[in-house]
């Protein structure tokens, strides 16, 4: 029903299926403020709350085939009409920039600093784009898959200097991460079947 | 004259006692008016959405306890149906009203901390003491059940993770019919105080337009006079079968949320109350061995009961592809984590809806232009923990 009306805007589906009780599009990053505004005031529409705003890094999951390598994920809730709604859309890895939409929904403004943040989105025309999960002076973006979860930097208390000092992360043992996925097909849609049994 | 007054920049924490936490508020005042007012949050932050994808699902159940540290049960509820609606399964009735029942205790013990909390805050110290006596029996409930007082780690993708011990339903009844007669003792301390009523009406106000817009959910939406509960408009597991009702404010101010969550204290214990009546027999789990372990006594007899544990203990189980947001009504607001499956045992991405945020990020719009003294009011009614803040 509401794809149907934003049906234009779609160029496809974002590669993971919605399994929970929600509509979505996806679309060209240069057309968020369009879709965005119309989402909010078209009367059919009325998705007057921003939940959330988040992105996912395509780089280790089989989406980067047909997507690029971020693809930011705005969930919306009407209220009203007591539905919810996703638009996904595509970022480069080489230009990660996006309109940001505080104008339209004041709320955005935190979920775009910590999409930032943990991905190194650049959002366009935003009011303060500054870090505010991690530290004042943070190098890299944690969440991309690229980052190690140990991260590259450690704090502690210099009790001789008298302050915090940042050093090289030292792992006294190695990060262990074992491989333990069976080689075979995993469950699929069997379960199920045999529980309505 | 403006040479003299210059607005002065104040640090607010971030270790005040009033911050309720690590927040580091920087406050522009002029005299005592707010003109601005800044949260720095992050001083908590753990990295919970990376760390949660390198563990299996099982193994991230825990992390949902920590993040809003004073109703662990609620979290562990959304994440266990945001998997369970992967899988595509459900869980067993009986695990259901268990669930709802102990959902409804942590909304409680949620509210029994705030309330005091931000009492406390505008200066009374019995709603404290005497909350926290009522927590601790509260407390031994979530123990009875899971072995733990905080960090219960009970709910489990497909039910729970063990039924209730015998005559726990007896001393709950007992405990829950007597309940609202405390809600009583702790409203004659605060509700027509005075000085309470001075600190906190017509602060704070939040006009319903306003709270929708900045993203508001929970009780601080709903004392701005929007009937919104995802009990209700979006039930999930048995709440559609039963009945309470959603208490809303009418002004939206720090006095509205507080009798708001008073309000919905009450209707909790009616909902646990029916619960504890309409509960059936049954299993608390799913028995597919292929997602839940297999019993204790099953593995020392069964070879394949032993190899099911063995698997799902260092692999887990693979969920189907696919992306979803189950949230729930946690006693903050809207909480639900934003799951992305890949066909691996390991979330691919598990991002975190969390009701503070959003809640912390109204705080500029509903002090400015109050008085320094009524930031800590304002703080306590939006109930702010940065457990889940920061995550």
């Amino acid at each position: 029903m509401i794809s149907k009306i934003l049906k234009k805007y779609s160029i496809g589906n974002f590669y993971y299926p919605i399994k929970s009780d929600a509509e979505g599009i996806l679309i060209k990053s240069d057309l968020i403020i369009e879709i965005v505004q119309k989402l909010k005031e078209d009367k059919d529409l009325l998705f007057d709350q921003l939940v959330d705003i988040t992105a996912t890094d395509n780089l280790q999951s089989e989406a980067i085939s047909t997507n690029d390598r971020f693809t930011i994920i705005y969930t919306f809730l009407s209220l009203i009409n007591n539905k919810r709604f996703f638009i996904f859309t595509n970022v480069s890895e080489d230009n990660p920039t996006i309109e940001s939409i505080t104008k339209i929904f004041e709320s955005a403004n935190w979920y775009e600093r910590e999409c930032y943040d943990l991905f190194g989105i650049n959002f366009k025309n935003h009011p303060s784009l500054q870090r505010i999960m991690n530290d004042y002076n943070f190098n890299g973006h944690p969440l991309r898959k690229d980052f190690p979860l140990t991260g590259y930097e450690e704090v502690r208390y210099d009790d001789n200097l008298k302050r915090v000092v940042y050093e090289p992360v030292d792992l006294k043992q190695e990060f262990r991460d074992f491989d333990n996925e069976s080689p075979w097909e995993g469950i699929k849609d069997i379960i199920s079947e045999e529980l309505k049994k | 004259m403006s040479e003299i007054f210059k607005p002065v920049t104040l640090n607010f924490g971030p270790q005040h006692p009033a911050a309720h936490g690590v927040l580091r508020l920087l406050v522009q005042l002029d005299g005592e008016v707010v003109n601005k007012a800044e949260p720095h949050i992050g001083l908590l932050h753990r990295g919970t959405e990376k760390l949660i994808e390198y563990k299996t699902y099982t193994q991230a159940i825990p992390y949902f306890d920590r993040l809003d540290y004073v109703s662990p049960m609620c979290q562990e509820h959304a994440f266990a149906l945001s998997v369970e609606n992967l899988l595509n399964i459900k869980a067993p009735i009986r695990a259901q009203y268990i669930r709802v029942m102990f959902a409804e205790v942590t909304r409680i013990l949620n509210h029994l901390l705030n309330i005091p909390a931000f009492a406390m805050d505008i200066g009374a110290a019995t709603p404290m003491l005497w909350a926290f006596e009522e927590r601790e029996k509260m407390l031994e409930f979530h123990e009875a059940v899971s072995g733990a007082r905080f960090h219960a780690a009970y709910f489990r993708p497909g039910g729970v993770h063990q039924d209730l011990p015998d005559g726990l339903t007896e001393k709950m009844q007992l405990y829950f019919k007597n309940f609202p007669k405390f809600i009583d003792t702790l409203e004659e301390l605060l509700t027509e105080n005075r000085i309470f009523k001075q600190r906190s009406v017509d602060i704070g106000i939040l006009p319903k337009v306003e709270a929708i817009n900045l993203g508001c959910s929970g009780p601080v939406l709903r004392a701005s006079g929007v009937a919104w509960d995802l009990r209700k408009s979006q039930p999930y597991d048995v709440y559609s079968e039963i009945d309470f009702r959603i208490p809303v404010g009418k002004t939206g101010d720090t006095y509205d949320r507080y009798l708001v969550r008073m309000e919905e204290m009450r209707e909790s214990v009616k909902i646990i109350l029916q619960c504890i009546e309409k509960i059936p027999k049954g299993p608390v789990m799913i028995e597919d061995n292929k997602i839940t372990p297999p019993r204790r006594s099953e593995m020392k007899n069964s070879m394949e009961a032993i190899i099911h544990y063995f698997k799902l203990f260092t692999e887990g189980y693979r969920v189907p592809t696919g992306i979803t947001y189950v949230p729930v009504e946690a006693p903050k607001g809207e909480f639900g984590p934003i799951l992305i499956s890949d066909g691996s045992s390991k979330p691919y991405r598990c991002k975190l809806r969390v009701p503070g945020f959003a809640h912390l990020q109204a705080l500029h719009f509903l002090s400015k232009g109050h008085q320094l003294a009524d930031i800590p009011a304002i703080l306590g009614s939006l109930d702010i923990v940065f457990g889940e803040v920061d995550r």
